[in-house]
């Protein structure tokens, strides 16, 4: 993936202290392409990490020991900061207090530091001691495969689904990819692409640096960026006519009343929740109280077994028949 | 005669014009400061109503202001637009430097300068709305220092300007 390489000079490393920046710039291309998470953390070694490992990086390239590592100075992080916010912390309080910002091309910067509270509720976050820079990227075609399972030919319509996978298991990933693949129409659609809206309550799917979507979500897509879920739901069915709702993480009172909402107002509707297995879904109260409800057509599950993404069974929702098993390799 | 008269005219009027600059090294920082806390006005504004950027906002300001402050804005905007991995404060510095040919400020007043640098988008809303109030009350008095004198030395370097060449041409003569 040799764009990746490209994306991280391009679009990150402009907001990178200009030693670390020095620092991941010269780095083998082989390197970057496959790096996941640079992380700067004050007064320690900085780190890369990557499917499977890490690197520690000194001031020439990756070094053996983090002894011999570039360490983070105060400095670096305040500048870092001071580069990512367009030199204005003011405009990104609700991001510091959410703890990430989202940067051109949608990398996601997750901030630690000290959390000034309020009322028991986080109201910014001072004195930032680490900096994680995830980089996006976009895996087109993930959700073709999937698509075949959701979309009713009969009656040309997408069906409830509901996405489970572990963290990391790729559940926004192929979320994206399905909005890209149902709005734009695809060929296993036949049919021209359907009005999509993304509800983005941590800009995780179409990564929104301005409320611009930085990854290809399709062009009959409108995305509520950084909105909370339930209102935007509601938002979206008053205003935008979406014929497809696509959320993510799913699990709070609110969520599920919105969605029942969209689901009645017959608006085709594919959110994702963590979890691993249906029992273990069914166990917390409100997923397992809106599971019950049959409201899923679809049920997907995702592991990262064999990578992240990796598909391991779409279960029939209403009466739990297995439509897919990786098991057994197929329909 | 003639000759005379001519000589005599050029050396006063060159001497009113030495007067006459420096008295408008006084007006000009009077009209500076005025523009300056405009600009911070403006700036208050766009952070209070807009969340703008600092440098979209710089650039709208600099775009509304004389120069040479508004160039001062316009310059540091450019610098932070240029992502080269400057802090604020480097780029305002830069931008100060700049400028520093066409800026009158006092002393004191350049300092006020330098410690805006410290202050361009620290903090989060409040705190920045806090600190850049702290700044417009320093500059409002340094305005009513640069107004006292402007009014005590404008008439006097006039005159003393047009006086000067006078009393050299009588000499002269």
């Amino acid at each position: 993936m040799p764009n990746t390489a490209y994306n991280i000079k391009k679009q990150i490393c402009p907001l990178l202290a200009p030693k670390v920046r020095f620092i991941i710039e010269n780095l083998p291309d082989e390197l970057l392409a496959k790096t996941e998470e640079i992380r700067l953390r004050h007064s320690r070694p900085l780190i890369i990490f990557w499917a499977g490992g890490e690197s520690y990086l000194g001031e020439k390239g990756p070094v053996p020991t983090p002894r011999e590592a570039y360490m983070a100075s105060g400095e670096d992080l305040e500048k870092t900061l001071e580069l990512l916010s367009s030199y204005s912390l003011y405009a990104y309080e609700e991001e510091l207090r959410q703890g990430y910002l989202t940067i051109p091309g949608g990398h996601r910067v997750g901030l630690a530091g000290r959390a000034v509270v309020e009322g028991g509720r986080i109201k910014v976050l001072r004195d930032i001691s680490s900096l994680n820079f995830r980089v996006a990227r976009q895996v087109k075609g993930v959700g073709e495969k999937v698509l075949a399972f959701i979309f009713d030919r009969r009656m040309g319509r997408i069906m409830h689904s509901l996405i489970i996978s572990p963290p990391q298991g790729g559940k926004t990933t192929l979320l994206r990819d399905l909005a890209r693949l149902i709005s734009e129409g695809a060929g296993i659609l036949g049919q021209a692409g359907k009005k999509v809206g993304i509800v983005d309550e941590r800009s995780e799917i179409a990564g929104c640096y301005q409320g611009v979507p930085q990854l290809d979500v399709g062009f009959r897509t409108d995305v509520l960026d950084a909105c909370p879920k339930a209102e935007g739901i509601m938002l979206m069915l008053r205003s935008l006519s979406p014929q497809v709702i696509i959320t993510d993480e799913i699990g709070r009172g609110e969520d599920v009343k919105a969605i029942e909402e969209a689901i009645h107002a017959g608006v085709s509707v594919i959110a994702s929740a963590h979890g691993s297995s249906l029992e273990e879904i069914c166990q917390r109260p409100i997923m397992g109280g809106l599971l019950q409800k049959n409201y899923f057509e679809r049920l997907i599950f995702l592991s990262n077994n064999r990578g992240p993404g990796t598909l391991e069974m779409i279960i029939e929702g209403e009466r739990g028949l297995p439509l897919y098993s990786s098991r057994h390799g197929g329909e | 005669m003639y000759l005379k008269f001519l000589g005599a005219s050029l050396i006063i009027f060159a001497a009113y014009t030495y007067g006459y600059s420096i008295s408008s090294l006084y007006r000009n920082r009077v009209s500076q400061l005025k523009e300056l806390l405009l600009g911070l006005e403006m700036f208050l504004a766009e952070v209070n109503y807009g969340l703008t950027p600092l440098p979209q906002a710089f650039m709208h300001i600099g775009h509304k202001l004389k120069e040479p402050v508004g160039k001062l804005f316009s310059d540091a905007a450019a610098l932070m637009q240029k992502s080269r991995g400057l802090s604020a404060r480097e780029c305002w510095k830069k931008a100060l430097k700049n400028n520093s040919g066409a800026l009158e400020f006092s002393r004191d007043g350049m300092e006020l300068m330098d410690r805006l640098g410290l202050v361009w988008g620290k903090g989060d809303k409040s705190g920045q709305l806090r600190q850049i109030a702290l700044i417009q009350e320093l500059l409002r008095q340094a305005l009513r220092e640069a107004q006292n004198e402007y009014q005590k030395n404008d008439k006097m370097w006039k005159y003393l300007g047009l006086l000067g060449g006078l009393t050299l041409v009588i000499f002269l003569l």
